[in-house]
């Protein structure tokens, strides 16, 4: 008899009168272990559903209590059918928004820079999302589906705000968004999806914050600053905006409410192939590390094209910011 | 291969100790392909090369504990690595309470993250380190010691007492009529058990009286009727087996990690970008560099075979780990470090009923201190104007570390 072992999302076989952990290290998925033969305890874990047999178990290392509260030792439990496993110190899965098929109306398209447009949809039931999350968008006609991140913080959560960038000969942009898209016309969504939010309000410390975006990149930033200063009004925040060109900027009316607002709060827009008086040049990326000495403590947010993300990444450790702390959303146009 | 066809092994005699310290590698690698089990002049003793016929020996119901002959010089008896059946059941009964697993959860965070974050102060600011010294050595030296109750004795103490006990339990060489060829090298050993009774000698006397929750003082009291303790002569030996291995291994460990990581620089960024990929760093830095790589012993305990050898009673076989861990029968180019090897179990820890006590212990002192090494400093470069030269045979790891990074 084979079984499903399904850890950490991922599904492998094992046998009846095979290890757990055995049958997960030859599929290639990694669980800590050491000694391989029940004593040590490093490959402790739950099983979150399904039965197991815990073969020669000591007691020393897989108590009672740890039995009866779904405890097993994956080099030494075999499967008594399917089993879920999850590992010590990964949280159970924390309670996510649920994923949702819509039908939205749209509300409002507009042009906001140069091959840019902002697209509003309108719900007829409040989504409940996180600032940062994104929604698919199924284009009409093909089937295709196609990501766009929301700018909204959760509270306005009965118009979507997506902003858009020309893809040239792209299914979902130009054959569509950029090409017919009308008030009033119905458009298939799911969501809310993706982990690029930031931590529930009592874990927020009101740490200082980098967020840096590359063209429609911006998008969800928008939504994360918003929610950040609310939660923490005083923190230190610095949002850098980089696009190619000062036709390419957008919400700088916003973002500049927004610094009036907060005293805390600097947006810098930074052009990185054609310079335009009164602007930083460069690559967002690089104004960072010009600005800030020291990231130690900040945590860091990035959103846009992969190589800009990479970039981000190495500039805020080589500000030391923490791994951990840096967060990123690739933004990779599938629509070509 | 029948006992007739040996193949000539006579290269053996070349070999020195000062060979195997600098590099044992190559000489363990043509052993795995000519004779995974031979008699190698030097040592004095059988020794076990490949993972196959390491784990038969390990786990063999043929075969019980015996500490090499240098280790004996060094430790005395009886130490918990080389003793069998009651006294091997009390000394792990006693040791074992405070490495459990749940054990270990309960304190191993406020334990270890607080002691790596004060080293890192000292040095973080600088730019530049030698990590061995001045980070994987102290944080494992001061995480044991304060669990032991050693609170007091400074972390370069403890420091050069695992290195003098190192160096004197491993002078392994043998002479033909089976005398130490080195006995002066047992000095710096002697010097630091002098040393060490002269200042936990005292600590015993107050626990005798005043028991607390230090390991050392359960160890005097757990499971002794009341109003008696376990003689000091007794728990001495595996005092030392702590003082030396338990001590030096986690930082040995951690250096070697940090050394194949910097060979990898695309796999260093992965795990300091993903903290939780770092103990899988650390389970193939010690199968890499195999901290304990040759310190441990079996003896035979009636006329065995092992692969095509016949072994009299009483035939003591080393243990070469880190030689097993790089058995190309079982890993592909064992000698590159490599995060995403298939993740296959290793031998670093041992196996059979002698396996590493403080498994769980060392992993997650191991993990911890990487993961504040990483968050600290996250722009960690290899210092590439030094060096890393690796020493040890019995135990193995890099002798520094030097880094830079940007401040």
């Amino acid at each position: 008899m084979t079984f499903a072992v399904t850890v950490g999302g991922r599904s492998v076989e094992c046998s009846e009168d095979q290890a757990l952990l055995d049958a997960c290290l030859r599929a290639g998925v990694w669980m800590p272990n050491s000694c391989n033969q029940g004593t040590c305890g490093t490959c402790k874990l739950h099983v979150v559903s399904g039965e197991v047999d815990h073969g020669s178990s000591p007691a020393e290392t897989l108590s009672d209590d740890e039995r009866g509260s779904g405890m097993a030792l994956a080099c030494q439990a075999r499967p008594l059918g399917d089993v879920e496993l999850r590992q010590q110190g990964t949280s159970a899965a924390r309670t996510a928004h649920p994923l949702r098929d819509m039908v939205a109306t749209v509300r409002e398209v507009s042009g906001i820079a140069r091959d840019t447009r902002r697209i509003l949809l309108g719900l007829n039931e409040p989504l409940t999302f996180d600032a940062g999350q994104y929604v698919e968008l199924v284009v009409p006609g093909s089937g295709e589906r196609r990501q766009y991140s929301l700018a909204n913080t959760a509270d306005e959560d009965k118009v979507l705000e997506l902003h858009v960038k020309l893809v040239p000969g792209g299914v979902a942009t130009h054959g569509w968004l950029f090409d017919g898209l009308a008030e009033g016309d119905e458009v298939d969504i799911s969501g809310p999806l993706g982990d690029f939010h930031l931590p529930p309000e009592s874990e927020d410390d009101g740490g200082p914050m980098v967020l840096i975006g590359g063209g429609t990149g911006l998008a969800p930033l928008v939504g994360i600053v918003r929610t950040a200063l609310r939660r923490h009004p005083e923190r230190e925040v610095v949002l850098y905006h980089g696009v190619r060109g000062e036709e390419e900027l957008y919400d700088g009316d916003r973002l500049t409410e927004l610094a009036g607002q907060y005293p805390n709060f600097r947006s810098v827009p930074v052009l990185s192939h054609e310079p335009a008086e009164g602007y930083r040049e460069g690559f967002p990326t690089d104004a960072f590390v010009e600005d800030v000495a020291t990231a130690r403590g900040w945590t860091g947010w990035l959103c846009g094209p992969p190589a800009m993300v990479e970039a981000g990444v190495k500039a805020f450790k080589r500000r030391r910011m923490a791994p951990r702390n840096i967060h990123r959303e690739k933004f990779t146009p599938a629509d070509a | 291969m029948t006992t007739t066809e040996r193949p000539d092994l006579s290269w053996l005699d070349e070999v020195t100790m000062a060979d195997l310290e600098r590099n044992p590698y190559a000489t363990y690698e043509r052993l795995r392909a000519e004779a995974p089990l031979a008699y190698v002049p030097v040592l004095g003793s059988y020794v076990a090369s490949t993972e196959e016929i390491c784990r038969e020996i390990a786990t063999s119901p043929d075969f019980e504990a015996v500490i090499t002959p240098a280790g004996g010089r060094t430790f005395g008896h009886p130490a918990v690595i080389g003793v069998n059946g009651d006294v091997h059941a009390d000394l792990r009964t006693m040791i074992e309470p405070a490495l459990q697993p749940a054990e270990v959860d309960r304190w191993i965070d406020d334990l270890v993250r607080p002691i790596a974050r004060r080293y890192l102060e000292q040095f973080e600011a600088d730019g530049q380190a030698e990590l061995v010294a001045q980070f994987c050595e102290p944080v494992s030296v001061r995480s044991l010691g304060d669990l032991l109750g050693l609170q007091d004795v400074e972390s370069d103490k403890l420091r050069e007492w695992f290195a003098k006990l190192n160096r004197s339990f491993t002078n392994a060489a043998m002479t033909e009529d089976g005398e130490f060829a080195n006995p002066e090298g047992f000095v710096e050993g002697d010097e630091a058990k002098a040393e060490i009774r002269s200042i936990v000698d005292p600590l015993i006397d107050k626990w005798i009286d005043h028991p607390d929750d230090s390991a050392i003082s359960h160890w005097l009291h757990d499971g002794m009727p009341p109003g008696r303790t376990r003689d000091r002569e007794y728990i001495y030996p595996t005092i030392y087996v702590y003082l030396l291995g338990a001590m030096q291994e986690p930082g040995h460990g951690m250096a070697s990690t940090l050394v194949g990581l910097f060979s990898r620089p695309e796999q260093l960024e992965e795990v300091v970008d993903d903290p939780a990929l770092v103990p899988r760093a650390v389970a193939e830095g010690v199968r890499w560099t195999s901290p304990i790589w040759s310190a441990t012993a079996r003896i035979s305990t009636k006329p065995v075979t092992v692969a095509g050898v016949d072994l009299p009673e009483g035939t003591p076989v080393m243990m070469s780990y880190g030689s097993a861990n790089h058995d190309t029968g079982r890993y592909d180019a064992p000698t590159t470090y490599d995060l995403h090897r298939p993740p296959l179990p290793h031998l670093a820890f041992g196996a059979g009923n002698h396996a590493c006590a403080g498994i769980y212990f060392a992993n997650h002192t191991m993990r911890i201190a990487l993961e504040e090494l990483f968050e600290a400093i996250p722009n960690l470069e290899r210092d590439t104007r030094e060096g890393v030269e690796f020493w040890g045979w019995g135990f193995r790891g890099p002798t520094s570390l030097h880094v830079t990074w940007e401040v």
